[in-house]
């Protein structure tokens, strides 16, 4: 087997911080005129330290570019559902981004390549630092941070990383062993977040409880059970590979076939496929895939960026343009 | 396929519901999904389950309804029925009925992570130091006592920089 990295497995990381201005009612309260004024003091507060952070007001956004900053995760949906009172801020880099009147009045989130909690974190808490100089956040003695929803109070800190799975996936243990993590107070979710289903395989792993435990506490409990994941993951590749080699070059090959021949395909088949071509590449089944960005292209071919790539499109348009995009960017 | 429900377009959003155990699936065009959309959007999300608990926590007859927040108004009954607060008071208008609560669902009611420098102020330093202590306490069972020096200095600068602003303000 080629060599396997992490970051092949764990895809990137993401850490969140929720905080709220002590002196405004939260935005589920408030009027225009309130969070017109929470989204000065906040862009205020950021570009003194930060200036080259770009300021966005949903309401000068369609739909489709909404949903298409949801797909490359810069914002969250329900900034997003926030047309009127919400706004963000996005770093030069596109990795770090400031999400204004969301469920609380400030969401700083930063997501990074591969397994990388600590350095997210060391961003977020610098930019927290550089926002509290400037205003007054809502912190209680015993309670920490408080927010909009008690599920978040105390740290305000949700750690995610992002997990393509595969081999657990058509082996069928992804179930069990997803089971066996929700038991250790970690919350396991699709890839857009709650309430969504996973799609590619991808995973998405986070802290479940926010309170009772120092920022570096949690991120070190998710970083072991995502090791403990990642090592379950190699396993039953190198399994995979020694028992099943026929049957995998087989599916690999064809997915490659369908993915590079095909002139319709929708989300759901190209994700499915996209999933397999990526595991070959890196069990060095795939030669031909070696070296291409898969996950990215996962990103792209998602409906909303199909259609901010052009005018808005059908979803029958968007499918022959996603086979396109696909044939272009495996074929290059 | 096109939508059962339009019967015009073809259907690319498919719905599976399982209801007692009685499976039934349906197969929608876009627009006839985005009709539909509330049925979509019905998840056990935390925050769902969250208000659920509340429910069953303040339902108890013993409850006598109190007065909203000071600040925001809200009620004990809309924060149950949102689980979610209306500003940053409602936390100290409720806090005595909602400690058992948060407990139940963090596992916790005590934060133990960042103190922001402003809003925490004497507090941070007063937290900083009653961590050193307890390094300075496990490090004395450990034998170590160069650490316990350097351990013991360290509080010791604290508590003055505590005095120092005590007697600034």
């Amino acid at each position: 087997m080629s060599n396997l990295k992490n970051n092949d497995i764990a895809i990137t990381s993401r850490i969140r911080l929720a905080r709220n201005l002590k002196n405004y009612k939260f935005p589920i309260n408030m009027t225009n005129a309130e969070s017109n004024c929470v989204i000065q003091e906040i862009n205020n507060a950021v570009s003194k330290h930060y200036k080259d952070y770009k300021l966005t007001y949903m309401k000068e956004l369609s739909d489709v570019k909404k949903n298409s900053l949801i797909e490359n995760h810069i914002i969250s949906p329900a900034l997003a559902n926030k047309s009127d009172e919400g706004a963000f801020l996005l770093s030069p880099d596109q990795k770090t981004s400031v999400m204004i009147n969301e469920e609380d009045h400030i969401r700083i989130q930063t997501i990074e390549d591969g397994l990388s909690l600590k350095e997210c974190w060391k961003i977020c808490n610098e930019v927290d630092d550089v926002i509290e100089e400037n205003v007054e956040y809502a912190f209680d003695r015993e309670l920490g941070y408080i927010t909009a929803c008690p599920t978040n109070i105390g740290t305000g800190m949700r750690a995610s990383v992002m997990l393509h799975l595969p081999a657990l996936s058509i082996t069928n243990q992804i179930d069990k062993l997803l089971y066996g993590v929700s038991q250790l107070g970690v919350a396991v979710r699709g890839v857009y977040g709650e309430g969504t289903k996973s799609i590619g395989h991808l995973y998405q792993i986070s802290n479940q409880g926010t309170l009772g435990a120092s920022e570096e506490t949690l991120i070190d409990k998710i970083n072991q059970i995502v090791m403990q994941i990642i090592d379950k993951e190699k396993n039953t590749r190198e399994h995979l590979f020694k028992n099943n080699y026929d049957e995998l070059e087989d599916d690999f090959y064809r997915a490659y076939g369908l993915l590079t021949n095909a002139r319709k395909i929708t989300v759901d088949e190209a994700m499915k496929l996209l999933s397999l071509i990526k595991l070959g590449s890196e069990m060095g089944i795939t030669p031909m895939v070696k070296g291409k960005n898969i996950y990215q292209l996962m990103i792209w071919i998602q409906p909303n960026n199909i259609s901010t790539i052009e005018a808005e499109l059908s979803p029958k348009e968007r499918n022959k343009k996603r086979a396109e995009i696909i044939r272009r960017e495996l074929l290059r | 396929m096109l939508c059962n429900e339009c019967g015009k377009n073809e259907a690319n959003v498919h719905l599976t519901h399982i209801i007692n155990g009685k499976k039934t699936e349906s197969h929608l065009c876009e627009e006839c999904a985005k009709k539909n959309q509330t049925i979509l959007n019905s998840n056990f999300s935390m925050e769902n389950l969250f208000s659920a608990m509340l429910n069953n926590s303040f339902n108890n007859k013993t409850y006598l309804p109190a007065k909203g927040c000071s600040n925001c108004g809200m009620t004990y009954e809309s924060f149950r029925d949102t689980g979610k607060f209306g500003c940053s008071h409602c936390i100290d208008s409720f806090k005595g009925r909602l400690r058992p609560v948060i407990k139940s669902i963090q596992g916790y009611d005590r934060h133990t992570g960042k103190i922001p420098k402003r809003a925490g102020g004497d507090y941070k330093v007063q937290m900083d130091i009653e961590r050193l202590k307890n390094d300075l306490k496990g490090a004395v069972e450990r034998e170590e006592y160069e650490l316990a020096a350097e351990l013991r200095d360290k509080i010791y600068e604290l508590e003055n920089k505590k005095g120092d602003e005590q007697f600034e303000k």
